[in-house]
This record gives structure tokens, sequence and C-alpha cells, in this order.
């Protein structure tokens, strides 16, 4: 027989109400310290900065899956509760888009795939076009044309040269601009002569048709 | 200017003729070179007129008539007739075949449309000009409006009455003139001849 047996079986009926009755006494003790505690003015002699600077953040977060928080996170019924006007009121636009690189942003735009989802039917469809070529100067748009490179360069030149009547008019008209020129010559001549600065020929009259004369 | 493959230039227009003088105030030469058109186109007709009565005279008489130069009735026919053709055609519209040939046209000092009776007063001044030596076309050299004094009396002037960029536009669309160009897509363009 083992003669500690005695002791082992004391020690094992003694063991359970020692430590119920430690764990009262902590209690106790816990209740009285945390009860003589001033937690305020600890916290105010606590230098949280010092504190949060050797707490490794990036660690602390690389151990937190995000991904399962925010499963957790109801975001509906989050943003139910958010104002989202007045959110937006607080929200300095202007500066916020002054910080933003728009060129970069436009760049990193694929306009090519924003554009297939755009129905251009649809889009003109809704435009009042009658409104907008009545702001649309035709003649401005006219005097930009070069009629003469329009001319040479397209079939124009063919149409005009089939509708006027050929070696007779060609004539005619190499008739004119010779004599033409030999007016301008003898207009700055006189003009050298006289000393006087030739600008042109003169007109056309003030009463005749402007359009014929311009 | 490009050299087409023949050899041969194309013809580059005067450079009076790039722009529109369309109701400008026409110039010396060319109302010189359309009056000598006119001299021309009247003295034609009158020769034909007078050769017509003589054969006629030839075939109704049997005799010729003959026409000299030193003839009164000829040389007052001769005025009459040209004072007809001035008259009218200034008065019908501004143009004598000289001044259609060379696109001019007679018009009142604010560009109206010269009236029969101020197309008589101009053809009756006319000769004003050339009495006093000529002196009366110096206006057309030296006065702002271009006018001579028969102008001045009538109270008319001449104008370009053509459309230079017009003729210009025509000038471009000839085949002949139209070079090819190397940045021109292939058929798009007049016609052009390589062999030119």
């Amino acid at each position: 027989m083992d003669p500690l047996a005695p002791l082992r079986t004391l020690g094992g009926r003694l063991t359970p109400p020692a430590e119920a009755l430690a764990q009262a006494i902590a209690e106790r003790v816990i209740g009285l310290v945390v009860g003589a505690l001033d937690v305020n003015a600890l916290l105010a002699e606590t230098d949280l900065n010092a504190v949060l600077e050797q707490v490794d953040v990036g660690r602390v977060l690389d151990r937190v899956d995000v991904n399962q928080v925010l499963d957790q996170v109801d975001l509906e019924r989050l943003l139910d509760r958010v104002d989202v006007n007045r959110l937006l009121d607080r929200v300095d636009v202007n500066r916020l888009l002054r910080t933003v690189d728009v060129t970069a942003l436009i760049g990193r735009v694929d306009m090519n795939q924003v554009l297939q989802q755009v129905d251009v039917n649809e889009v003109i469809g809704r435009v009042d076009l009658d409104a907008v070529i009545d702001r649309v100067d035709m003649n401005a748009i006219v005097q930009r044309v070069d009629l003469e490179a329009l001319v040479e360069q397209t079939d124009l030149g063919s149409v005009i040269a089939k509708s006027s009547s050929g070696m007779a008019s060609d004539a005619v008209d190499a008739v004119r601009s010779r004599t033409v020129g030999i007016d301008e010559s003898i207009a700055r001549l006189v003009a050298r002569l006289r000393r006087r600065p030739y600008t042109g020929p003169p007109g056309p009259p003030a009463g005749l048709w402007t359009g014929a004369a311009s | 200017m490009t050299a087409h493959a023949g050899g041969v230039m194309p013809v580059e227009p005067p450079p009076a003729a790039r722009e529109s003088l369309q109701g400008h105030y026409a110039g010396f030469a060319s109302r010189f070179a359309a009056f000598v058109v006119d001299l021309v186109v009247l003295t034609g007709i009158f020769v034909l007129v007078l050769a017509a009565i003589n054969f006629m005279a030839s075939v109704l008489t049997g005799k010729s008539i003959y026409f000299n130069q030193g003839n009164t009735w000829v040389l007052v026919a001769y005025v009459v007739w040209a004072f007809i053709y001035f008259a009218h055609f200034w008065g019908l519209n501004g143009k004598t075949a000289g001044g259609a040939l060379f696109g001019l046209q007679v018009v009142t000092n604010d560009g109206g449309d010269v009236s029969g009776r101020r197309a008589i007063g101009r053809t009756l001044a006319f000769p004003l000009s050339f009495l006093i030596l000529c002196l009366g076309f110096l206006g057309i050299l030296l006065s702002d409006q271009r006018r001579a004094l028969h102008d001045a009396i009538a109270g008319t002037v001449v104008i370009y009455s053509w459309d230079a960029r017009a003729a210009r536009l025509r000038f471009l669309s000839r085949p002949r003139y139209s070079a090819p160009r190397p940045d021109r897509p292939a058929g798009i363009g007049p016609p052009t001849d390589p062999a030119r």
C-alpha cells in the first residue's frame, strides 16, 4: 500500500474548495482594486501615442481577414443609417476635384469600351438638330472652305469643266485676265508716278449689287 | 508648279484672275481693247453693208457704186452708224461687243442700269474725249472712279462685269491644269493624262 495514498486522497478532496475560495478572494480583491482605481486619471496619465507607436498596425492588419469582417457587415443597413446628403454637404467637391488628375484619369478610361455601350442613335435622336443648325453660321463655314482646292482635288472640277463651254470660254477668260493684269500694271505705274500708294482696283459703285461685286 | 511627264508645264493663271474683280472700275487697257474691238466690229459691219449696197446696185442697175473714204455721205453714214451702235448697246444692257468680250459694262454712278437717254448722252459726249487731244481719257488713269470725260458728263462708270473667281475655278477644273498630286487618293480628282 502506498503510504502517500491517504494524503493524495485528502489533497484531491481539498483542492476544489480551495480553488473556489481562491477565486472568490481574487474576484473580491479585483473588485476592490478596480473600485479604488480612477480609470480616467489613469488614461490621462497614459501616453497613448507612445503606446500606438509600439503597436505594429501593419502586422495587426495582416492578421485581420478584412474580407471576413466585411462579409459580416450589413452594408445596406449601414448605408440606411447614413445621411448621404448631409455627408455630401460637408464635402468640398471643388477641393476634391482639384486634387484629381483628370488627364491621367481619362487616360485610364477605355473610350472604345465606353462608346460601345453608348447607343449613338438614341443620343442623336435626343438632339434637336434644328436648334443646333440654327446656331451654326453656315456662311462662316463656307468662307472657310478652300474652293480652289476642292475644285482641284475632287470630281467637282470635272463637273464644272463639263458644264462650262470649253475652249471658247477658256480663251475669253485668258484674254480678260491678261487685260486686267495690264490694267493693274498701268494703275500701279500711274500710282508710282503720282507717288501714291496703290491699294488695288477701286470700286464697286455704292449702289451696285454687292453680292456680284464681292 | 510641277512639270508633267511630257514636259508641258501647266499654265498658271495670272495673279489678277485669282480674285474676283466683278463690280470694280475697269482700267485703261481693258477699255481701250474693248473700244478697238468695237471699232473693228462696227467698221466691219459698215463695210459689209456698203459692199451689199454696191452688189445690189450692180445687180439692179448694172453699175457699181464706188465708195471712198473722202465721200462725205459715207463719212456721215459711218458716224451715224457708230452713234447707233454705241447708243443702242449701252442703252440695252451697258455692253457693246467689245465690252462683252472683255467683260466690261457701263452703269450709272451708283451702279444702276443705263437708261436710253443717258446712253445717248454718253454717245454724244464720247467724241469730246477725243477732240481735246484725247485728254478726256486721262480721267481713266487719274480719277478714283476711273471715269473719262464722257463718263463724267453722262454720269456713268465702267465696271468689270465678269467673275474672275469663277473663271479661275473653271481654269483649275481643266484636266490639263490639274497636275496629279502624290497625296491625292486614287480615284479622286479630275482625270489627268500622264502623257501630257
